[in-house]
């Protein structure tokens, strides 16, 4: 019998079996099926305890942690021994002038990373879309897909190599022509312009994945007629290529408005220097270093909560815009 | 078809924008390789570009003989390895009965796991946990709070959503059970996935910095990218290093060492990307269509 015939007769004698059941009928076929699915989900029950385990630990057990934002968390007296304090860390958080400034950085940086860098893979998406020759396109998405994988503090030290003043490659070549160097790590300036630029680096060509795979989609008989019509590069590009990938476009806008409040800990971690922390302190490094390494538990967890709270309102705002274009995630 | 002029003019571009983008991503790779490989009249004079000049081992039997990297990388290899089967056997436990339609947690589980993605207790609270459970200064501090990334759960509940249900049916009448129709068919058939599936994990484990940083004080327990990155940001880098001459210091530079403590992270990453490009960008892809 060969495999659709079988699949025909088992379907059949499936409907058979049900039909039999049905007219059996009444409580005891839906005690049997009742039955039947719990003794099959047992194997599942089973498997999932360790995971219902693990998020209650890992992931809840954090979430009613939060508390004691609303606390004076001491060691000694625990998260549930600890006295109540009301409102008072988030107002001695948005009294705080480094605290203030701290909530202002990760917003300049973050939401100048995100509008910089977003542009940048989809052009070279379209790049890559172009080129012609395998060989070399392969070389190309190869070399570009590499930073990627690299660690921050590989990213960090290749930046230092780069335009530290002493030794640095940059400052090298200014000295031979001007004669002089620049504390490029040091100024305000231009350490944001590497903080952005840096992040371009790492994720640009790897994120350009995504549109590549949008672009194949597209229909390559748009290109023949526009051709045909004597389009050029610029409009075949402006008018089919880029509206094709609009959806992609504006799901992958979504997903980074979600993060306006965080800058990632290693990235910045790995830039940051005592002289340009004006601009340098975020979030997650005030965290690191007044919470952990400065036992402020109740008054950076407050801080933490604030950033999570943003986040889940922006993504939830950003996800109702999007369902109006019929682009909603959920 | 023939290209017009504009189109012509339009390929150059491209093809000389492609090859600077790409040069961007090689040449600084190829510059800390050369640093590290040259002799130290040569770092310090600063003519090294993209190839060593009076090649010589120095900086990395400096780094061997004075340095904890050994323990270090031994370190990073156990962190990783370990890491990896954990997340993908706590990922397949989550994924799979997700996965199944009659599991009757199936979407109240689903839901509350999702919304971790969009809320969560943050670093202190987390810490707190971590804390009370013992787990300072241990490995259980880097694995266990990450067992599961819910991304990565996702792709594989969906690969197994995917799967034919004639497969289960086909099983079931040869006599299968659950665990008999997982490990032999289930298994075999999701291999490409999960290979992608683990290469994700085993990057973030490799490139783990920031949980070490917390989480792990004592330093004989660093790993490879919390060690370099001290080595990076050290000033006296040099004199810090434990029974190194003076005569040596005249043979080695700090930037020289650097390097080959960037090398050291690099190249076991270098020697996996052929087939981290391959699956990759195939699971790039099952994300980006999955949204």
């Amino acid at each position: 019998m060969t495999t659709m015939e079988n699949e025909a007769s088992n379907g059949h004698m499936k409907r058979r079996r049900e039909a039999s059941e049905n007219a059996a009928g009444g409580s005891d076929a839906i005690r049997l099926r009742r039955k039947r699915r719990f003794r099959q989900n047992v194997p599942w029950l089973i498997m999932f305890l360790p995971v219902v385990a693990f998020f209650l630990i890992f992931k809840y057990a954090p979430m009613v942690g939060l508390v004691i934002a609303f606390k004076q968390y001491t060691f000694f007296d625990g998260v549930w021994g600890s006295e109540w304090v009301g409102l008072d860390n988030f107002r001695l958080l948005f009294l705080d002038p480094a605290a203030y400034r701290t909530i202002r950085n990760t917003l300049l940086l973050s939401v100048l990373g995100i509008t910089i860098t977003f542009p940048f893979p989809i052009m070279l998406a379209i790049l890559f879309n172009e080129v012609r020759q395998m060989l070399f396109k392969r070389t190309v998405q190869t070399l570009l897909y590499l930073p990627h994988f690299l660690s921050w503090v590989v990213v960090g030290g290749l930046v230092v190599t780069l335009f530290s003043e002493d030794g640095g490659v940059l400052n090298h070549l200014l000295e031979r022509f001007t004669g002089d160097t620049y504390p490029f790590l040091y100024k305000e300036g231009s350490w944001i312009a590497i903080f952005v630029g840096s992040g371009i680096w790492k994720s640009a060509g790897f994120g350009a994945i995504i549109y590549l795979a949008a672009l194949t989609t597209i229909d390559p008989s748009l290109y023949e007629a526009a051709a045909m019509d004597g389009a050029s590069k610029w409009r075949k590009i402006w008018h089919i290529t880029l509206p094709g990938i609009r959806p992609t476009i504006v799901l992958m806008m979504i997903l980074s408005v979600g993060n306006v409040l965080e800058v990632g800990f290693d990235q910045i971690y790995n830039l940051q220097n005592a002289v340009v922390s004006n601009v340098s302190e975020v979030i997650s490094t005030y965290i690191f270093r007044v919470g952990l390494q400065g036992a402020q538990f109740s008054l950076t967890t407050a801080m933490g909560l604030f950033e999570s709270l943003v986040g889940l309102v922006l993504v939830l705002a950003m996800n109702a815009v999007a369902r109006r274009f019929k682009q909603g995630l959920w | 078809m023939r290209d017009s002029p504009g189109e012509k003019l339009f390929y150059a571009c491209n093809y000389a924008v492609l090859t600077v983008l790409a040069l961007t991503c090689l040449l600084p790779l190829l510059n800390i390789a050369a640093l590290s490989l040259s002799d130290s009249t040569a770092v310090l004079s600063g003519k090294v570009s993209v190839y060593p000049i009076g090649l010589t081992w120095k900086s990395y039997a400096t780094l061997l003989e004075a340095s904890d990297i050994v323990r270090a990388f031994a370190n990073s290899v156990v962190l990783t390895v370990v890491g990896v089967a954990l997340c993908l056997l706590f990922t397949l436990l989550a994924a799979y009965p997700l996965s199944r339609r009659g599991f009757y947690a199936r979407r109240p589980a689903t839901l509350a796991i999702v919304f971790t993605m969009l809320f969560s207790g943050g670093l202190i609270p987390t810490y707190l946990v971590v804390n009370g459970l013992g787990l300072v200064d241990s490995y259980g501090a880097i694995w266990l709070p990450g067992l599961i990334s819910v991304y990565n759960m996702l792709i594989m509940k969906t690969h197994f959503e995917n799967m034919p249900d004639e497969l289960e049916e086909a099983a079931r009448i040869d006599g299968a059970g659950e665990w008999t129709f997982i490990t032999r068919v289930v298994l075999p058939l999701s291999l490409p996935m999960l290979a992608t599936i683990g290469l994700f994990y085993g990057v973030a484990f490799w490139n783990a910095f920031m949980n070490v940083l917390i989480y792990i004080n004592d330093p004989m327990k660093y790993n490879l990218m919390v060690l370099v990155q001290n080595m990076i940001r050290s000033q006296s880098m040099l004199q810090s290093l434990n029974n190194l001459q003076p005569e040596d210091l005249l043979l080695v530079t700090p930037a020289g060492v650097k390097s080959a403590g960037m090398m050291v992270l690099i190249v076991p990453l270098l020697a996996v990307y052929p087939f981290l490009q391959k699956y990759f960008v195939k699971g790039a892809m099952i994300g980006a269509i999955k949204g």
